[in-house]
């Protein structure tokens, strides 16, 4: 499993897709300390045939959510864990049509707005119902 | 003219709930608009609400077809957070019920198929197989749905007689390769049924992220069994069917050789069953809390990838449980393959796409 590692890190970086990756419990993970380009991520993604998987929000405690961007590489996951600012980040839907129900998805649980979007129609719940069920403290209200 | 035909939410061709609006210019469909969240449960919310044994009862609910993998897939992941190492005959055990589940997924599917193509004998002759793997699961686990087989660190119940489900095995692999086979890959009616109707190009499904047999049915290989093993997987033999014509044929194709394939599995993996034990007992403590830290499991369900992504606090309840079902990658490609289609197929087209709203709401 190591080399393989060693391998697939040396990969990456030949993918373009820079250093500092870590393969973690079941993904490979980029944490730079600069935000992350989602757009510019999306991009390149496409032009390496990357698959998109999904988006996973985590609530953190300033109130901004974390978003972990995941796209596949030959059965290889790799994780880009971006932040939230003011709880916007950019769309990708435009790029990625794959990524239009995940946005629509977070925007409804976790109410983080995509900007650039033409609309954020809701997709599991009804019109005028309230945004960001699943976080935490506004759950708890 | 242009027409706006609804279809559901509740409605005698949909399974399930969910709402597709056809825009059909006289009996062609121009374009399609789908609604889900009819079935939407709020599993992840729940999920991190409750202690981790809580939680892996809860996720087995998600899909009432594929609960296995649910489980499984969380299982998996709390496994890399603690630590847990389940021992070789739990990883064996886990493939004998995925493959089973998968059986009784595709057989479920199949005659569904088979009901809208119009070929109802078929229909019956896939529903009397699935009875046969229903009785193999109910014998394993006691249930014939919701199994409550996967714990971390193992398995709950032993398989103590696998020549039984051998037996049925062999009942079933005959089933498959004398009936539903030359059936789906000869028979006049089925080709003029289901050739070139509802095309999903490979292009589209790579930019829909589709997975699973809808995908493979248009020339994406990919497979997490094989791509990324999981469980006992890549100590077994067997082959991924891939088709390129991403028509409704090519997923019957590519369905009814994948019931082979796992046929295959199954026989291995009954046949090699080691000896040992079926879990590791964590200490008590250990049960019920996790080390923090998030860990992501894939696992390759009859409808494609699962993802689960659990993040722990350290406590013995899960900060984030995010799942993402292949439903919800596979039920936008509908709108692809129902343009330019005739409204009287638009039935057939969606349901072979294997959709599952339970898994797609959540």
């Amino acid at each position: 499993m190591t080399t393989e590692i060693v391998a697939f890190e040396k990969t990456l970086q030949e993918l373009g897709l820079g250093d500092g990756w870590k393969w973690d419990k079941g993904s490979w993970w980029l944490t730079p300390p600069e935000p992350i380009d989602v757009r510019a991520t999306a991009l390149h993604m496409g032009k390496l045939n990357a698959r998109f998987v999904a988006i996973t929000a985590i609530e953190l405690p300033d109130k901004e959510i974390r978003l972990d961007y995941q796209w596949d590489v030959d059965g290889k996951l790799l994780s880009f864990v971006c932040g939230t600012v003011a709880r916007q980040i950019p769309t990708i839907a435009d790029l990625c049509p794959a990524a239009d129900w995940v946005e629509r998805e977070t925007h409804e649980y976790f109410s983080v707005e995509f900007t650039g979007r033409e609309s954020t129609k809701p997709l599991m719940t009804r019109a005028g119902d309230p945004l960001g069920i699943n976080l935490h403290k506004e759950a708890a209200k | 003219m242009s027409f706006r035909i609804p279809i559901g939410p509740y409605h005698p061709a949909l399974e399930e709930p969910y709402k597709l609006e056809l825009i059909c210019d006289g009996e062609t469909v121009s374009d399609a608009v789908m609604n889900v969240g009819f079935n939407f449960r709020g599993i992840e919310y729940l999920a991190e609400r409750r202690n981790y044994l809580q939680g892996i009862t809860l996720v087995e609910r998600v899909c009432g077809i594929c609960s296995n993998v649910h489980s499984l897939s969380f299982c998996q992941a709390v496994e890399q957070l603690n630590g847990a190492e389940p021992p070789e005959r739990a990883l064996y055990i886990r493939v004998i019920l995925a493959e089973l589940e998968r059986l009784h997924s595709h057989f479920l599917w199949s005659g569904i198929a088979a009901k809208l193509i119009g070929f109802k004998t078929i229909f019956m002759a896939c529903f009397t197989l699935r009875e046969k793997v229903m009785d193999a699961l109910s014998a394993i686990s006691g249930n014939r749905v919701n199994y409550g087989m996967n714990r971390v660190g193992g398995v709950n119940r032993d398989i103590a007689d696998p020549q039984a489900v051998l037996n049925i095995l062999d009942e079933m692999e005959q089933g498959i390769t004398k009936t539903i086979i030359p059936i789906f890959l000869n028979d006049k009616t089925v080709e003029s049924r289901c050739k070139g109707v509802g095309i999903l190009s490979m292009e589209h499904a790579k930019a829909m992220g589709a997975v699973g047999p809808l995908a493979r049915a248009s020339g994406i290989g990919q497979d997490m069994r094989r791509a990324a093993p999981y469980a006992a997987y890549d100590r077994f033999h067997f082959n991924v069917p891939v088709e390129t014509a991403g028509d409704v044929q090519a997923r019957l194709v590519v369905h009814a050789l994948e019931m082979i394939e796992s046929c295959g599995i199954l026989r291995q993996a009954l046949m090699h069953l080691p000896e040992g034990p079926i879990h590791t007992t964590p200490p008590t403590a250990a049960r019920f809390k996790v080390p923090a830290g998030t860990a992501i499991s894939r696992v390759e369900a009859p409808r494609g990838e699962v993802l689960y992504q659990v993040t722990s606090n350290g406590t013995d309840i899960p900060e984030r449980v995010r799942v993402r079902t292949p439903t919800f990658m596979n039920m936008a490609t509908v709108r692809f393959t129902v343009l330019g289609q005739e409204l009287a197929d638009a039935p057939l087209i969606q349901a072979s796409c294997d959709p599952c709203y339970s898994c797609t709401d959540r």
